[in-house]
């Protein structure tokens, strides 16, 4: 099985530790953003499977990515990875229609599990 | 005389990362306390001569300062930068009755940096795996001290800034890092590189 993921953060670091932590059991195609609004841009040309999204971003934060996902009514899976992980902003990213919240530094394991949670392993 | 020592663009984009995470804790830390929701700036990493920095901690207007020196496999000095505007308010919300005495002020002002700056340094450190210990913060007022005494030319300044929503609070924490400890850190975001 081979699903399409946007990584959005601005770190290339972090980008870099959520794809390796990617679960090995599937195949991907991979995009990158650096910031919201690059990830709005790709999310508006392109059809993906997964978005594992950052908050804390230049130019359009994680939120504003989400506002985005929403006032479309879009039904793309979010998992946001974020070092912000007050419950305020958890409930925020969820009402949004986030589908999980991870915290960084990002557990492999966490990761593996949400992504069973939502079907894909 | 110090040597300049600039990061490059992936070291500064792992430390920057790294911060952005204690920062996260940091500010969990205060907003369980608090029960109120904290907004975190994107971290600036520059690097700054004495005199920058004296510019750069009178940003704010009408503010406290702390600083407090820090030891171990880094050393520095964090210097925190608290907005007089809505101090009243985050004391409430940390349960002080109003009035405020003098001492109630510096108390909360204490407080407000071992939880922030503290927890920063710690997350940092931790994540670096280095050791640091952090000495208690004093008050101290800019204006008065002399920044040309400080044994570095340049430092590595990674500034930070906490925002509490409902009130008009703001506090911003500057880690001045001398040479030879930049040395150190950057040896160790390389191996994180690595």
């Amino acid at each position: 099985m081979s699903i399409s993921v946007l990584v959005a953060d601005d770190s290339k670091l972090s980008r870099r530790s959520v794809i390796r932590a990617l679960p090995q059991d599937l195949d991907y195609t991979i995009s990158e953003a650096t910031n919201g609004q690059e990830a709005i841009n790709l999310l508006a040309e392109t059809t993906f499977d997964l978005l594992l999204l950052d908050l804390t971003m230049p130019e359009v934060d994680g939120v504003g990515v989400l506002e985005y996902l929403h006032d479309r009514a879009s039904t793309l899976n979010v998992i946001v990875i974020s070092a912000d992980f007050q419950p305020e902003k958890q409930k925020i990213v969820i009402s949004l229609g986030a589908k999980r919240f991870l915290r960084k530094p990002l557990d492999k394991e966490e990761l593996a599990m949400a992504m069973f949670e939502l079907g894909y392993l | 005389m110090s040597i300049v020592l600039p990061l490059d663009e992936d070291q500064r984009d792992a430390l920057q990362e790294l911060l952005n995470i204690s920062m996260g804790q940091a500010a969990n830390s205060l907003a369980q306390l608090i029960e109120t929701k904290i907004d975190i700036s994107i971290p600036k990493i520059s690097t700054v001569t004495p005199n920058e920095l004296y510019g750069l901690l009178f940003e704010t207007k009408d503010a406290f300062y702390t600083r407090q020196s820090f030891l171990g496999d880094i050393h520095g000095e964090v210097m925190s930068v608290l907005s007089q505007s809505g101090l009243v308010e985050v004391a409430k919300l940390m349960d002080y009755e109003e009035p405020l005495t003098k001492e109630d002020i510096q108390e909360i002002i204490l407080e407000l940096c071992n939880i922030l700056a503290g927890a920063c340094l710690a997350g940092l450190s931790d994540q670096l795996e280095l050791t640091t210990n952090l000495n208690m913060p004093t008050l101290f007022q800019p204006e008065k001290s002399n920044f040309s005494d400080l044994q570095w030319q340049h430092t590595l300044v990674m500034e930070v800034q906490f925002i509490i929503a409902i009130s008009s609070f703001s506090m911003r924490v500057v880690f001045c890092l001398d040479d030879e400890s930049l040395i150190r850190m950057k040896d160790t975001l390389d191996e994180l590189l690595g």
